[in-house]
């Protein structure tokens, strides 16, 4: 039997205000494996990031269970949301700050991360002097250093450029392969989702539903952008363009 | 060190900066130019008779009668006295005003219940309070201080509080993504990125201290600048008035640049680039 990571079982979500409420996620199940990297890719605004906040736990289902008994999500957000006042090295000790769990060794660790992933000479450097990809490198290498199981992506490339977005997946790609992560991205992006996972979601409008499932297997290519150039690659994209019902714009 | 740097710089952004710094000079020169035009003035016209100096009094009269205070040893004495009620009300406006406003970013619903208490304390103009301080904390320098305290406390709650909600929403969820516990993302998050805010408010509240310290002294005192100026009004002795004025001036000043001078040690991190 194959490790079960995140089990999501019949989760429903409801977000209540004031002036209503809105269903956010229907009667979903889905199941993620050790070391598997899923995507989950669906209409703006259907759900995906509610989802990534269950499995992290914050926030609880209205009904249903999620559960990743045993394992430590890490959260990547969009925006990288590091702390201006505090260099590169006291952005990626936040985590461990936080979980009381600053020691030595684990200093030494994120510091080991920072040097395998080439920022090791921007350590004393502030947040504002670094570019959008270093930044989130950095946000990336912060959310790494609380060594999670399982790293909940959300669209964390999405606020680059185009050029900065294919290198850092590919950097992210490579990063999360070889500390054996477990990953699920959310993202509006077919292409980034299809280039850079095992299988891939796509959720139905809102409230989100798995609307259909593929399993990706690329005859080429070990990196995402090699993988882009797969020739099965279109077949995939044409198949998930049309499952994701964009409609008129 | 300029000068070292332009070299290295193309004519066109010497000439640029150059331009920058004649601009800056000039401001400098025309601010103290504009000082002394108006203080000759001053005494121009009190000599000549266009300005009455018994009820305008003149700059030389102005710097005679501090000169008479500081001889009979009473200058220091009021402004020693003003500036220990302004300091102390200042502090513990500062102090009690974030405490407060930490308070109430730690529960939304008691900042909720109080708000509208915060906004008639805010409108009601504090000198209404006075008799009551009088009665209260006596004729003396503890009504003055609660006074300074008064003015400026609701003016640091609210700019101190509305600072941290500010900060609070977009850097809240990195802190959950984390674990980070309320204490936890209050200090390691809220907190320092507000130091600009709180720094701004106590800009703000140091003026305020010391509108309350001579209210204060207005209405109750035996000693201290504001005690000289109603005094001064009294027994018409305008001079007095003025020069107690012009000593507030100068030490109003300091007090700020103090605050300010803090603020930018403070707030370093902001000018990293």
């Amino acid at each position: 039997m194959e490790d079960i990571v995140v089990d999501i079982n019949d989760v429903s979500l409801i977000y209540h205000e004031r002036s209503g409420e809105t269903p956010a996620v229907d009667h979903l199940s889905m199941q993620v494996k050790r070391g598997e990297f899923v995507s989950v890719v669906g209409p703006s605004g259907c759900g995906k990031t509610s989802v990534l906040s269950l499995i992290a736990g914050i926030i609880e289902p209205s009904s249903g269970s999620v559960s990743i008994d045993g394992f430590k999500p890490g959260y990547m957000l969009q925006r990288d949301h590091l702390l201006d006042w505090r260099n590169v090295e006291g952005n990626i000790l936040l985590g461990l700050e936080v979980q009381k769990n600053l020691t030595p060794q684990t200093r030494n660790c994120a510091l080991g991360l920072l040097d395998t992933y080439g920022l090791s000479a921007f350590a004393k450097h502030y947040p504002r002097q670094l570019s959008g990809g270093m930044r989130q490198k950095v946000a990336l290498i912060r959310t790494l250093a609380t060594s999670p199981d399982v790293l909940l992506l959300d669209e964390p490339f999405s606020s680059l450029d185009y050029q900065t977005r294919l290198r850092l997946s590919d950097e992210v790609y490579d990063i999360i392969k070889n500390e054996h992560k477990t990953a699920i991205l959310v993202t509006h992006d077919i292409s980034e989702a299809i280039s850079m996972s095992d299988r891939l979601l796509v959720f139905t409008r809102r409230p989100a539903r798995i609307k259909n499932e593929h399993k990706i297997s690329l005859s080429r290519g070990d990196t995402p952008i090699a993988r882009r150039k797969a020739p099965e690659f279109k077949d995939y994209f044409d198949v998930v363009w049309k499952e994701l019902d964009v409609g008129e714009v | 060190m300029k000068s070292e740097k332009a070299a290295a710089y193309s004519p066109e952004h010497a000439a640029f900066l150059k331009k920058l710094e004649n601009r800056d000079r000039f401001v400098t020169i025309a601010r103290y130019a504009l000082l002394i035009l108006l203080i000759a003035m001053w005494e121009i016209l009190a000599r000549v008779g266009v300005i009455d100096s018994f009820i305008g009094s003149s700059p030389v009269r102005v710097a005679q009668t501090v000169a008479r205070l500081y001889a009979a040893g009473d200058l220091f004495l009021h402004i020693g006295v003003t500036l220990f009620e302004t300091v102390v009300g200042f502090l513990l406006g500062t102090a009690l005003g974030t405490l407060i406003a930490i308070l109430l970013w730690w529960s939304p619903a008691l900042s909720r219940v109080l708000d509208p208490y915060l906004v008639v304390l805010n409108a009601l103009p504090k000198i209404a309070l006075g008799p009551i301080l009088i009665v209260w904390f006596g004729a003396g320098v503890s009504s003055i201080i609660a006074m300074a305290l008064l003015v400026s406390l609701v003016v640091t709650i609210m700019s101190v509080l509305a600072g941290f909600n500010e900060i609070t929403g977009d850097k809240q969820l990195l802190m959950r993504t984390l674990g980070a516990t309320k204490m936890q993302i209050f200090t390691k998050v809220v907190f320092p990125a507000s130091v600009p805010t709180i720094m701004n408010a106590l800009k703000l509240s140091v003026g305020m201290s010391w509108v309350g310290v001579i209210v204060g002294e207005y209405l109750v005192s035996k000693a201290g600048l504001g005690y000289l100026i109603v005094y001064g009004g009294q027994v018409f002795k305008l001079d007095l008035v003025m020069s107690s004025i012009a000593v507030l001036c100068v030490l109003a000043a300091l007090m700020y640049y103090g605050v300010a001078y803090m603020e930018k040690r403070l707030v370093s991190w902001r000018y990293h680039s």
